[in-house]
């Protein structure tokens, strides 16, 4: 039963990985912090798999755990940093004609992302993850209509940081 | 440029899967604040109900002439079920958390867990200074039996000047368990709850807006 379970959720998290990824990219800056996040992502995610019904899709959940992780448990590893900043790493773009101005472009993004407050953060990844309304509104815990109002402020101070 | 075409690019992004073991890493122990604050709650509870049971009988001769040992055997009986009290809504707090709850909801919870903490605190720290006001104002007004109790010795001292010494030791016991108390709160809490305690206002700010 045990071994069931653990296998489902090492099949379920492999399709779903790149959102962790995202997420730890996002609310740190060196990869010893990511890699911080990311294990305690993975630790809340297990310990909490057992009761995740699946009445939610899998990536929804992980969407939920993943963001209160980085918002509300993880605290900054106090070690010294030693490796290098998250900057230096190259963003793959997926396509089949190579073109670095969309590379250039995530770089961008990434950079002004980490520069937004925590909450921003969370609404503008969950803007960029093309989630409904509803779902932002329901991960956070706040009315529709503030995350939509929430939501245009985040998008105006990015815009700011991008463009300014 | 607009953000719609940053979002194709998110879109667009390849993220390389890490080679870590992730089995591994699900069994590896949580650095989460509420595990912390788990930690350091149960150690300020553990420690302020000790220090209950470590005064000295000793200590409590001293108050066997004011005839105050029934007023002491009563309220230790009801600090006894206060504890319970706290324990339970301790423990309950605690396990309401739920990582899967929305974000709003799961600070609302955490900082719960903390909030009990520091009224058991804040409980204790009001009855010592409240113990202590009740016992100097029965003392005081048996100011002979005080003078004997407290200058045992048979010192040559003023009656005014016992009095003092009892007055001000006590009010300095207090203002060294508060000071004590403050900077603990700054070092742990204070540090770990920094982050959340932002967050956490600025979604609440907002759904206090409507």
């Amino acid at each position: 039963m045990q071994k069931d379970l653990e296998s489902k959720f090492l099949q379920d998290f492999e399709q779903n990985q790149n959102i962790v990824h995202k997420i730890c990219r996002i609310y740190t800056t060196n990869q010893d912090a990511h890699n911080d996040l990311f294990q305690e992502v993975v630790i809340q995610l297990w310990k909490n798999y057992s009761k995740f019904r699946g009445d939610s899709k899998f990536s929804t959940w992980m969407y939920r755990v993943a963001l209160n992780t980085a918002i509300s448990l993880y605290r900054k590893s106090t070690r010294t940093i030693t490796t290098q900043d998250i900057d230096d790493f190259s963003y793959k773009i997926q396509s089949i004609e190579y073109d670095d101005t969309e590379e250039l472009q995530l770089k961008a993004l990434y950079k002004a992302i980490r520069q937004l407050n925590d909450i921003d953060k969370a609404l503008i990844f969950l803007y960029l993850e093309d989630k409904p309304y509803k779902e932002i509104s329901e991960t956070l815990g706040i009315t529709e209509v503030n995350a939509r109002v929430k939501m245009n402020r985040a998008k105006d101070k990015l815009k700011n940081i991008l463009n300014p | 440029m607009d953000l719609e075409t940053y979002k194709k690019s998110w879109g667009n992004q390849q993220v390389e899967n890490t080679s870590v073991d992730i089995y591994k890493m699900s069994r590896s122990k949580s650095s989460s604040i509420v595990k912390w604050i788990f930690i350091i709650g149960v150690l300020e509870l553990i420690f302020w109900t000790s220090l209950n049971f470590m005064v000295p009988q000793k200590y409590l001769e001293f108050y066997k002439d004011f005839k105050v040992m029934e007023l002491i055997k009563v309220s230790t009986y009801v600090h006894y079920v206060v504890i319970l009290v706290f324990l339970v809504l301790f423990y309950k707090n605690y396990n309401s958390i739920s990582i899967t709850d929305n974000t709003r909801r799961l600070m609302n919870r955490i900082l719960s867990v903390r909030k009990t903490v520091k009224y058991y605190v804040y409980y204790n720290l009001g009855g010592i200074v409240l113990s202590n006001a009740v016992l100097i104002f029965i003392l005081l007004g048996q100011p002979k039996d005080l003078i004997k109790a407290m200058n045992a010795d048979g010192l040559n001292m003023e009656a005014n000047e016992v009095i003092t010494i009892f007055i001000v030791t006590s009010v300095i016991m207090v203002l060294v368990m508060l000071t004590i108390i403050w900077l603990f709160y700054r070092f742990t809490y204070g540090r770990l709850l920094k982050k959340l305690n932002k967050n956490y206002k600025e979604l609440d700010n907002l759904e206090n807006l409507n």
